[in-house]
């Protein structure tokens, strides 16, 4: 029956969007409103320029002084890592989509029944897509109400802008772990290659932005973190060329998973 | 499907898993298999044997390396979806969602279904005793076979496919089942399961075909092969007995000194050993039944069952 699976996974995995959305929020609150003043900021990029350049461009941050402004301290300390954070998520919420059903011989149970393997990826990807969605939006309101209780000002569309930017790198990470799990059958292989590409990916784009050249150039540009760019998108709002990349990323991901699914073995 | 075609058709499959990079297992070499409406087809062969690679098959949760399976006449593979609507499955090992209740497995998988009559699952709950406001983590093996023999005969399935289907049931729940199988088989249902209990087999099935290193030993009906039947019987005496005492007792063979006693193999009435044991005194009788692959040994020798592991 169409819908059925997608309903409840929704059903059995809407907490999530409290729960995660709920501590991104409190997150969000207390770090806007651990800056009492401008003073404080400033006296905080000082302490990051005094650094080693290598240093504060391992915390993912480019140049120091714009740590000193609001939306720069805000990019760096709450959505330079959130889209690092939520990646948990994701990794759990993608195993989910077949790896764990399969490993736990459910699926089984599920596949015996008349149900295409696809839907299975397809209901349920799209029904975690829409709990990352929640998450994101969820997490907002803690930033916005930390800012309001802040020396630090924020128009609130930079902070929807920067918030719907996690959003496609969430769903990266989810269709990429939805993939490694459909494709490698195991649960602990598809955990561990998805979490070290998520890890290689980060790290690719921290040795691609300390340095010039064209490797480091290469380097970012095979990382999905430098197409997230919260810094840039704080600025300059949502970058609409990368946005599309990682949803087109996605999209080819989910179609690679139910591919790999359609095709092999279940359970063996 | 025609009046003619047969429910499940195997032809000449196979299925080759590739263990690692050098090494390859052949579960299942060149199955061939026909089983008809309304037949209770036992599947039967020692773990390791195959049987669960070709339930797997069937389903299509596993694709053959050579051959195909077709169910009510169409490709098990090509036309799975279609093909699910009329199977009702229980797994060999039942793996279940352990937080929700036995009603929200049963809700799910009827939705799943595209619906089920729910009083007809009420009336099966009620019949196997079960319990479903429990959650699936806390039930005991028998429960959670309960709860998988719910769920295999919810949709009232044209071919029912059990594997194993009473491991951990009490002996009044098989009883159970042996009629809601035979209620099945009346209702011109077909069934295919597998089993290693020769008691289940013979109080339910048709036709046996016993599958042995991957490969189709036998097919046969359930009662030409109980012609071949005989037993074991472990005797003990007080006092020493010679084998030889008894070797030449009607149905009596292959003897066998034990410590205390001594072990044959009985075919026909117990009447001629009884008589003959009357000038020992017996401390202690045991039989016991042959193994199927005993039973289909025999069968097929004429003779004796000795070959066979016990």
């Amino acid at each position: 029956m169409n819908g059925v699976i997608f309903t409840e996974t929704l059903r059995r995995s809407w907490k999530q969007i409290v729960w995660w959305g709920g501590s991104m929020a409190v997150l969000g609150f207390y770090i806007a409103v651990v800056v009492p003043t401008m003073d404080t900021l400033k006296q905080y990029a000082d302490l990051m320029a005094s650094m080693p350049t290598a240093v504060f461009k391992l915390l993912g941050v480019n140049d120091a002084a714009a740590i000193a402004t609001p939306e720069g301290f805000i990019s760096f300390s709450y959505f330079g890592y959130a889209l690092l954070i939520l990646a948990v998520w994701a990794v759990w919420a993608g195993m989910n989509i077949t790896a764990n059903e399969e490993d736990e011989g459910i699926l089984d149970v599920v596949l015996a029944l008349p149900v295409p393997r696809w839907r299975v990826v397809v209901e349920k990807f799209a029904a975690y897509a829409l709990i990352a969605v929640g998450i994101a939006l969820i997490s907002l309101p803690g930033l916005v109400l930390g800012l309001n209780n802040s020396a630090l000002k924020i128009s609130t569309p930079k902070l929807v802008a920067s918030t719907v930017n996690l959003i496609p790198g969430l769903l990266l990470m989810l269709a990429l772990t939805a993939f490694v799990g459909a494709w490698a059958r195991r649960k602990s292989t598809a955990l561990a290659v998805t979490s070290t590409i998520i890890v290689a990916s980060y790290f690719a784009d921290f040795i691609g932005r300390n340095g010039s050249g064209l490797l480091n150039d290469v380097l970012r540009a095979l990382s999905f973190f430098s197409y997230y760019d919260s810094m840039g998108v704080m600025t300059n709002g949502l970058n609409g060329g990368n946005v599309l990349l990682l949803l087109l990323l996605a999209a080819l991901l989910v179609v690679g998973s139910v591919w790999c699914f359609q095709r092999r073995d279940v359970g063996v | 499907m025609t009046a003619n075609t047969a429910v499940i058709q195997i032809e000449q499959l196979s299925k080759t898993y590739q263990r690692s990079r050098k090494e390859q297992v052949d579960a299942l070499k060149g199955l061939n298999l026909t089983i008809q409406q309304g037949e209770i087809f036992g599947y039967l062969g020692p773990n390791g044997a195959g049987k669960t690679t070709t339930i797997r098959l069937l389903l299509d949760l596993i694709r053959p390396t050579t051959g195909r399976v077709l169910l009510f006449g169409e490709d098990a593979r090509a036309n799975s979806v279609a093909l699910h609507r009329r199977i009702g499955f229980l797994p060999g090992e039942l793996n279940l969602w352990k937080g929700y209740t036995g009603q929200q497995v049963l809700d799910y998988v009827g939705k799943l279904r595209g619906g089920v009559d729910a009083a007809y699952v009420r009336q099966l709950v009620d019949r196997l005793q079960f319990d479903p406001t429990l959650k699936v983590r806390t039930y005991s093996s028998g429960n959670k076979r309960k709860l998988g023999l719910v769920l295999a005969l919810m949709n009232r399935a044209d071919l029912l496919i059990m594997d194993e289907p009473t491991g951990g049931l009490d002996p009044l729940m098989q009883q159970i089942f042996n009629e809601l199988m035979l209620d099945v088989k009346a209702e011109g249902r077909t069934v295919f399961l597998s089993s290693h209990v020769l008691s289940e087999v013979q109080a339910i099935c048709d036709r046996v075909g016993i599958l042995r290193g991957g490969e189709l030993k036998a097919v046969e009906s359930v009662s030409n092969l109980m012609h071949a039947d005989f037993q074991w019987v472990t005797l003990h005496f007080r006092e020493p007995v010679a084998a030889n005492a008894l070797a030449q007792v009607v149905g009596v063979s292959e003897v066998q000194a034990l410590p205390d006693g001594l072990r044959l193999r009985l075919v026909g009435d117990f009447d001629p050993l009884l008589r003959a044991l009357a000038p020992y005194y017996v401390t202690g009788m045991v039989t016991e039944e042959p193994t199927l692959e005993e039973v289909f040994l025999t069968y097929y020798s004429g003779t004796s069952g000795k070959e066979a592991t016990r």
